[in-house]
């Protein structure tokens, strides 16, 4: 076997000292550890940091771990629509949620705007210039029928006369 | 993947026929797979994470991933593959806000909370559990020391005696990538605990 270090492969030395080679690669490698120091040095600081990882104890765990997650489950299963909606906004605080829900309602505003245009009302002063125009056509024709009552009235005989 | 690859997956791998039975509305089998994979989520997390609650908050949120992610699941990978991504995910991504809010010290801060004791019948003397905590705080720090890809390389090699293929699709890259990986970061654990050996 070729030194695993001169041939740039030294991560077969870790493989070796974690236990993961072959029967017939393991004993070849070891046969070359025999003569080769180098190697030999790195599969013993190996060996030492294996051993000291397998000291690395972790924590047990809480007792309650599954209980707390079935209740999470459950909360999530009796979750209505709504709620499931809302439920992205609910931990944003309310001096972040203020101005994004009033630029999202101006928005729906502006769009509701653009999309149905309020029909543009008459003219104000056009209306009333036909109003008083008919007002004053209307003033000339009673002022015109008094004078004619009043004409009519002069040219009859006094009921007194008769 | 085809239908048929999906099947051999299922079948070769029990957890993915667990999980294929949650699919179809089976609680039980999330159960089984929780009872089988609870503690390797949370002790993975820990080392990564290294805060005992932190771990247990977010180990929940794999499972709770995993769960809600059921009508929609493939077995594409082995179970466990796809577990740890979920895991590895979630635990990188704290570690980064973490990194970014407080700053990298805190991973060579002394005083962050350690593993409680496990109980055993013999018990060490005051001077052994002295060593044993100088050792096991020297080992923590050596593996907070490793940067993040490495950690989880190491972690999931270490402990959870995943192989090169199944490290790398959890962490989305090649095999030989893996390898360099696992290379370099037992190379920086070799040189700062290999006097441990003397000891």
């Amino acid at each position: 076997m070729n030194c695993p270090i001169e041939s740039r492969e030294p991560e077969i030395l870790v493989a070796y000292a974690a236990g993961e080679l072959e029967l017939e690669t393991a004993r070849a490698l070891e046969r070359h550890l025999d003569g080769c120091a180098a190697c030999r040095l790195m599969v013993a600081d190996q060996a030492v940091v294996w051993r000291a990882l397998d000291a690395w104890e972790a924590p047990s765990v809480s007792p309650d771990f599954d209980r707390r997650l079935y209740r999470r489950i459950d909360d999530g299963v009796r979750l209505t629509w709504w709620e499931r909606i809302t439920r992205p906004f609910r931990p944003m605080p309310l001096r972040q949620a203020l101005p994004l829900t009033a630029s999202a309602g101006l928005l729906l505003m502006a769009g509701l705007l653009l999309q149905h245009p309020t029909p543009v009302a008459p003219a104000a002063p056009a209306g009333q210039i036909v109003r008083a125009n008919q007002v004053e056509r209307t003033l000339d024709d009673l002022e015109l029928l008094r004078h004619f009552n009043a004409a009519d009235t002069d040219q009859s005989p006094h009921p007194d006369a008769m | 993947m085809s239908d048929m690859g999906a099947a051999a997956i299922a079948a070769l791998d029990y957890d993915a026929e667990l999980m294929l039975r949650v699919k179809d509305g089976d609680g039980t089998s999330f159960g089984v797979l929780l009872e089988k994979h609870r503690a390797s989520v949370i002790h993975f997390i820990y080392r990564l994470v290294q805060e005992q609650a932190i771990a247990e908050e977010l180990a929940q949120e794999v499972f709770l991933r995993v769960y809600r992610s059921r009508s929609s699941y493939e077995p594409t990978a082995k179970f466990k593959t796809w577990l740890f991504r979920i895991a590895t995910h979630l635990a990188l991504n704290w570690l980064r806000d973490e990194k970014h809010e407080r700053g990298q010290e805190r991973l060579d801060d002394v005083s962050a909370d350690l593993p409680a004791r496990q109980v055993s019948d013999r018990r060490p003397s005051v001077e052994q559990e002295l060593l044993y905590d100088v050792k096991r705080e020297e080992i923590r720090r050596a593996v907070a020391g490793l940067p993040e890809k490495q950690r989880a390389a190491v972690l999931m090699h270490k402990y959870e005696e995943m192989e090169y293929t199944q490290i790398a699709k959890v962490l989305g890259c090649s095999e030989s990538a893996v390898k360099s990986l696992l290379f370099r970061a037992y190379e920086t654990l070799r040189a700062r605990l290999a006097h441990m050996g003397n000891t």
